[in-house]
């Protein structure tokens, strides 16, 4: 018989203790931070916050699929120039984007509406560029994700009259908090924890680990697929609104190669198979980013003014992602959550002794 | 969990009828017929490279055959794809066993009872119970990267029966087992039709697995059926003397 | 009349160029499975050799101030010198990885490279005037062709054939052929791992040397980014001919360098910018179509 009794405190504190132990550290960063930190270490604990939102975001797809997208700064991009045209500038806009349709360039939105719109949007957009890429596997799917961050650039870039090209829109109302960005950040995790440990998490992992067998084993490799990509899209989209109303400015150069790269390295870094890894790469390598930039900036020591030449700080850290691959190819996290040993044996343990 | 299986309808089989499989310009199979009944245990037997794997990547929808169709229950089931075939009722396992192998044992056949359409608690529940049976409960929260050779496969078969199938193929479970792996398998094979409820296709190159459990025998030769009947039929058949253990040997006493 | 032949002639010019693109990329691919982002700061590299490193925007000439031949030897050289020195340092190590961590591992290269010229370099585009005497039209036939599309076509015809020379009558090239079609069957059969992946980034670093030089003297200007875009186009290239495939790569490369130019002139010219978007959509769709490019070799399937 199987009992549905209220499960144990001990088991609901299993069942959550690889969410626990990525989210517990982030409010003590934060709560730190807060009390202590200076205001440069402040942003850089936001930015952290909401990279995470955004990598969380591209492992949902990546790490559970196993397939590299180069397209996921596209999602963002929409929903951070959606959320741009609903509040930003109301007085300029008639002006700078003419393009734009009545009810967008005459008025501003409401902050959380447009928010929303603006994840669904990315997240619709997402749900139709897979429609179609996802009945590509492997390299192919890969590269068309490529095709799709390519495509995007060139239109937004070109649009002038709606995006103003390749022109800074400025003057977002900028509300994200670090308190904000750690909530979506706790969110996203969730997200992606519930997400991969259901169903269609399960049948997807499958796929990445033998497309064969699953396939064998009545598991849709579109489908699966497809619903991954498109739950990531949501959530990189999240990503975009965050940074859009962090920055108070949304420029297209922004979601491009560069970006790809960085949020790719946090990925590989961390390790693409867990979501633990997401996170922990994303960590590791902001403090990188942060430190470099101190020392590209200029430190003093022992009285001398010292600093290394712009530019250290990329070529360091795509060296260290080459030397991840080189010498731990899964990431720090190796694939694996924060989780206690396995269960059978503690009770064979207690058993004996 | 089981389904009577006492009794096999006329159209509880599944069937392949006059197919052909040509890879470029070599043909794998020419016109097999093959018939598996709810309930029963179809050995198929032959040489290497006699087109067992292919016939049964046909069965499971790996391989389109170039002619000839597969029927399911008296339905035409050739255009589908693997994955189609797989939610229709026909489970397979691997030469190798292809396990997912980051993921845990439960894990590796709650996929196939996902597939199946069964919700990720169900699955849970019908894998557990599988693994029970086949006394792997122990290894249910292992990954499977860290599995015994012996193992793996074992979670191979059982991935198959998540998938509760009507039909299972199952491709030399016992490969590279010792002796008392061999026992213990061939119980569980023994018992699949009347646990599950499912007619079984064995590939198998051991003789004893297969004189042991199977109620009849297909021999695949070069890509022909070359005998079909029951153990005792076969063991006798010259044909299959001749084919197996080379001219010379066709008359000796030797046990196959 | 005239004027479509002229368009033909662009097309054509434009479609070898990103052949040869595409070639380049097909071979390493082959050899091991590595879609090689990196070729493109190849390309960009070998441009930068011309001149000194400062922060000019019109800086001094380095190699470009060499004689012709010595000039183009020398971009070559530091070009294949590059490709090899990426494929010991970076990717030999990761050579028993799957193709998605190769690919990875690449888009770091490239990064790594990318910002090492800018750190060289600056980010600053600059100016480089060689081969100036090639910009003055050539009249064939009462079609003014530009000295430097025919420099392309004669360089690109040049090359292609003597690639395919190389491929079918040396015995290298033929290893070199067997691996790209069938990749696992070639180790199997101890095809000579090293010799034969250095000899196919040798060959990808020479052919990116080449476009090195022809986008130079096409364009006059040195930029960052200036190897992406064909390489980008190559990379579409490679997929939509079917990857694994050589001859495929290059079919992939004179379609998109067609259609390329083929939008670029019939677009209505407030369309024209978006040229590029319109060439991606149509790989999506070609690849839609044909999820395995146009000619389907055994690399691209997998045996259950």
């Amino acid at each position: 018989m199987k009992s549905n009794a209220m499960p144990s405190l001990a088991s609901i504190g299993r069942f959550w203790l690889p969410v626990l132990a990525l989210v517990v550290p982030l409010v003590l960063i934060v709560v730190v931070t807060g009390q202590f930190g200076g205001l440069s270490l402040q942003r850089t604990v936001v930015e952290m916050l909401i990279s995470i939102v955004i990598v969380v975001g591209l492992y949902v797809f990546v790490g559970n699929s196993g397939i590299i997208s180069f397209g996921h700064a596209t999602f963002m991009a929409i929903a951070a120039y959606g959320s741009a045209w609903q509040t930003c500038c109301e007085m300029l806009k008639p002006i700078t984007m003419s393009g734009l349709p009545h009810f967008l360039r005459d008025q501003s939105i409401p902050l959380l509406p447009s928010a929303i719109v603006s994840v669904l949007l990315a997240g619709a957009a997402a749900f139709l560029t897979g429609l179609v890429i996802m009945r590509l596997t492997g390299l192919a799917a890969s590269i068309a994700t490529l095709a799709v961050l390519f495509i995007l650039n060139v239109v937004y870039s070109n649009w002038d009259s709606v995006t103003m090209g390749s022109a800074s829109i400025v003057g977002l109302p900028t509300y994200v908090t670090a308190w904000l960005a750690l909530g979506c950040a706790v969110l996203a995790i969730v997200v992606a924890y519930l997400y991969q440990i259901s169903a269609f998490g399960l049948a997807i992992r499958a796929t990445r680990e033998d497309e064969v067998a699953a396939a064998a084993s009545g598991i849709s490799l579109y489908w699966s697929r497809l619903i991954a990509f498109t739950l990531s899209g949501f959530l990189v989209g999240l990503g975009g609104v965050l940074q859009a109303h962090y920055l108070g400015t949304v420029s297209i150069n922004n979601f491009f190669l560069g970006f790809t790269f960085l949020a790719l390295a946090m990925l590989i870094v961390g390790g693409m198979g867990s979501l633990a890894g997401a996170v922990v790469g994303v960590v590791v390598i902001t403090a990188m980013v942060d430190i470099f930039r101190r020392l590209e900036g200029g430190i003093s020591i022992g009285g001398q003014q010292w600093s290394l030449p712009a530019g250290t700080q990329e070529l360091i850290i795509a060296a260290f992602m080459l030397l991840i691959l080189v010498f731990r190819k899964d990431g720090i996290m190796a694939g694996r959550e924060i989780a206690l040993p396995q269960q059978p044996q503690r009770e064979k343990g207690l058993i004996n002794g | 969990m089981s389904r009577p299986s006492k009794r096999s309808g006329s159209k509880e089989r599944l069937e392949a009828r006059g197919v052909a499989v040509a890879f470029g310009g070599i043909r794998a199979l020419s016109g097999v017929d093959l018939e598996v009944r709810r309930g029963e245990i179809l050995g198929l037997i032959g040489p290497n490279g006699a087109g067992k794997t292919t016939m049964v990547n046909v069965l499971s929808g790996f391989q389109r055959p170039t002619s000839g169709s597969i029927r399911l229950d008296g339905i035409d089931v050739s255009r589908l794809t693997a994955r189609k075939i797989a939610q229709a009722g026909i489970g397979r396992s691997f030469q190798a066993a292809r396990l997912f192998r980051t993921m845990t044992v439960e894990q590796n056949l709650s996929v196939a009872a996902i597939g199946s359409g069964q919700s990720r608690r169900d699955a849970r529940e019908r894998a557990l119970d599988i693994l029970d049976w086949m006394g792997l409960a122990a290894k249910a929260d292992h990954r499977c990267d860290s599995l015994s050779y012996g193992d793996e496969r074992r979670v191979g078969i059982a991935r198959a029966l998540a998938l509760q199938p009507s039909f299972a193929l199952l491709d030399e479970p016992a490969s590279g087992m010792n002796d008392a792996e061999c026992e213990a398998l061939m119980e569980v094979i023994a018992e699949l039709p009347a646990r599950f409820g499912c007619g079984v296709l064995l590939i198998e190159h051991n003789m004893k697995v297969i004189m042991g459990v199977c109620q009849r025998i297909h021999v695949l030769d070069g890509g022909q059926s070359l005998a079909e009947g029951s153990p005792q039929d076969i063991r006798m058949n010259p044909a299959v003397r001749r084919a197996y253990l080379g001219e010379k040997a066709a008359d000796s006493t030797l046990a196959i | 009349m005239a004027n479509i032949v002229q368009v033909l002639v662009d097309a054509i010019a434009l479609g070898s160029l990103y052949a040869l693109v595409a070639l380049a990329i097909g071979l390493v691919f082959g050899v091991m499975r590595l879609v090689n982002f990196a070729q493109a700061d190849y390309i960009t590299i070998g441009a930068y050799a011309l001149v000194v490193p400062t922060a000019s925007v019109t800086p001094p000439l380095l190699l470009g101030a060499l004689p012709a031949a010595v000039m183009i030897g020398g971009v070559l050289l530091v070009v294949v010198v590059l490709a090899l020195l990426t494929e010991r340092v970076a990717f030999r190590p990761l050579r028993n990885s799957n193709p998605s961590t190769l690919l990875i591992s690449s888009f770091a290269v490239s990064y790594f490279l990318q910002n090492l010229v800018m750190l060289i370099h600056t980010g600053r585009p600059k100016s480089v005037g060689i081969g100036q005497s090639l910009a003055n039209a050539v009249e064939i036939g009462g079609v003014r062709v530009p000295g430097v599309q025919l420099l392309t076509m004669v360089v690109t015809a040049g090359l292609l054939v003597a690639l395919v020379l190389f491929l079918k009558r040396t015995p290298l090239g033929v290893q070199m052929r067997a691996a790209a079609e069938n990749f696992q069957m070639a180790r199997l059969l101890g095809m000579p791992a090293n010799r034969v992946i250095a000899l196919a980034f040798a060959i990808s670093g020479l052919l990116s040397g080449a476009v090195s030089l022809l986008l130079t003297i096409q364009t006059g200007t040195l930029d960052l980014r200036m190897g992406l875009m064909p390489v980008v186009y190559g990379f579409f290239a490679t997929v939509i001919g079917g990857m694994g495939s050589l001859p495929g790569a290059a079919l992939g490369g004179f379609l998109v360098g067609v259609a390329s130019v083929l939008l670029q002139t019939y677009l209505p010219a407030d369309l024209r910018p978006f040229r590029d978007a319109g060439v991606f959509t149509l790989v999506i769709l070609i690849l839609l179509v044909r999820p395995q490019g146009l000619i389907v070799t055994s690399a691209a399937k997998e045996r259950v």
